[in-house]
């Protein structure tokens, strides 16, 4: 959060997910999300193989160019400028199409309509709220807490034990997987 | 009815373990979608729906709800209506129940096309509760067409056959381009409403197939992989055949209402009573009239 030109990013060290589930459970908690409904994901590939088991957490990513905002039938999504996509979720229809524009699978759906019909969308805020007052009980009820407004660091990184889950300015989130790669393996 | 309601509880269990199985698009292929998202070997579907819905989908509905409307009039205010004399006899061709059923892809049409563009506009009415409520009656809307398509498609489908008069009828445009009151070779049905018939049944049930993927989106049911596509991929797929079907029946339901309720004065009449004028035969379906004279039914 140093230069003026900052975007906010996500980025998940695969070396160190140890397949917790502490992001996904702290997220789910603390945002009060719908069973369901996990706003952060973490996905094994190649359980149980020995040398190629590989864990990473997936949330909206947060991109520089959305595809989800370009599809939009009702232009809800909005960028702030830190660069954290959020959208509004009283114009969001829940059509689904910026499910079908992510690449990451971001975008999630509660069956929350009567006779369970698809509600409108939900996704990760990076912990920053949405287009209401900010802290208000509004935007608490509808985009969960907004700890970005607080200071604090979104909780998924802030739980996450193995410092695996990197947030911040794209820079500094490079410099600090930087360093760890290239000083890996020269320790004590 | 026993074996109804049977048929309805098989399904719904059918459709809830789909629904309870895991998830089609969150689980572990999460990872080979992120990966294979936009890279040369993917089908790129990804980028060809964003494409596709950011920069043209909405203008060409634009396009076409402005464009055909506007040749129409053209058309009207230059060439004008066709009149046939509603003094003469009337030959009865539609049942009770082609008009029933026709009534009834009526209804579910003026439902779906208006609520379909508000979808697509959805960003000029201000998206969301009206417009969520369009997309609720979109999907209510399809349930109706279904009933009716089935029954249309069956009871028209030996009239719609293609024959030598289409060919002709296309080559002088159905004599619409013309003052001129003389015969146009056309079976029951000219060429214009076959067109119509088969984009309306065969596409419709595309629609409906297509829709339905969207409208359940995580499921399994082995369709997806049918066609060798991710879950993902299938929905993408979805959406962009829906948009680009719907430019076709739209730009097509736009002109059968034209010609049913301005081009040719009257002719609607014949979905309501069943009856059509013998004059309008013997000029618009001349083939049919004179089939029809052969076999000592006028």
């Amino acid at each position: 959060m140093s230069s003026e030109t900052s975007r906010m990013k996500f980025m998940c060290d695969s070396s160190r997910c140890i397949q917790c589930f502490a992001c996904s459970v702290a997220c789910a908690e603390a945002h009060d999300l719908p069973v369901g409904i996990s706003r952060r994901k973490v996905v094994t590939l190649h359980e149980g193989v020995e040398g190629k088991e590989v864990s990473v957490s997936i949330a909206c990513m947060h991109c520089s160019d959305p595809p989800c905002a370009k599809v939009c039938p009702v232009d809800c999504f909005y960028i702030r400028e830190d660069g954290i996509v959020l959208h509004d979720k009283k114009k969001c229809i829940g059509c689904g199409y910026c499910l079908y524009a992510c690449p990451f699978g971001a975008p999630q759906f509660p069956r929350d309509g009567a006779f369970g019909m698809r509600g409108v969308m939900d996704k990760c805020t990076m912990c920053a709220g949405g287009p209401e007052k900010t802290n208000s009980a509004e935007e608490r009820r509808f985009y969960g807490q907004n700890r970005i407004a607080e200071g604090k660091v979104p909780i998924c990184a802030a739980v996450c034990a193995t410092n695996a889950l990197l947030v911040g300015d794209a820079e500094d989130v490079s410099a600090i997987y930087r360093k760890r790669t290239s000083s890996r393996g020269k320790g004590e | 009815m026993k074996t109804i309601i049977v048929f309805i509880i098989t399904i719904l269990m059918l459709t809830s373990m789909a629904y309870a199985a895991e998830s089609m698009i969150w689980g572990n292929m999460l990872i080979g979608n992120i990966l294979s998202y936009g890279t040369k070997d993917s089908l790129n579907m990804g980028p060809l729906f964003t494409i596709l819905q950011s920069q043209y989908f909405r203008n060409i509905f634009l396009v076409i709800v402005i464009g055909v409307p506007a040749v129409f009039l053209m058309h009207y205010l230059v060439l004008g209506a066709r009149f046939f004399s509603h003094d003469g006899k009337k030959v009865y061709v539609f049942s009770l129940f082609n008009r029933l059923i026709h009534l009834l892809a009526a209804i579910s049409f003026l439902v779906l096309i208006p609520t379909g563009l508000m979808m697509i506009f959805g960003v000029y009415f201000g998206g969301g509760p009206l417009v969520m409520t369009a997309r609720h009656l979109h999907g209510l809307a399809t349930a109706l067409f279904f009933l009716a398509v089935i029954p249309m498609f069956f009871f028209w489908v030996a009239d719609m056959l293609p024959t030598v008069d289409d060919i002709k009828w296309i080559a002088i445009f159905g004599g619409y381009l013309s003052r001129k009151q003389s015969e146009v070779p056309a079976g029951k049905f000219n060429a214009g409403q076959k067109m119509w018939f088969w984009i309306a049944t065969l596409g419709g049930i595309v629609m409906i197939a297509t829709g339905a993927a969207m409208y359940f989106q995580d499921f399994n049911l082995g369709i997806a992989s049918a066609f060798g596509l991710s879950q993902i991929d299938l929905l993408r797929a979805s959406a962009i055949v829906h948009n680009i079907m719907a430019l076709l029946i739209t730009a097509l339901f736009i002109t059968h209402v034209y010609m049913s309720l301005f081009a040719v004065k009257g002719a609607i009449n014949s979905m309501i009573t069943g009856y059509k004028e013998e004059q309008e035969l013997k000029y618009l379906h001349s083939s049919f009239y004179r089939k029809l004279k052969a076999q000592n039914k006028i």
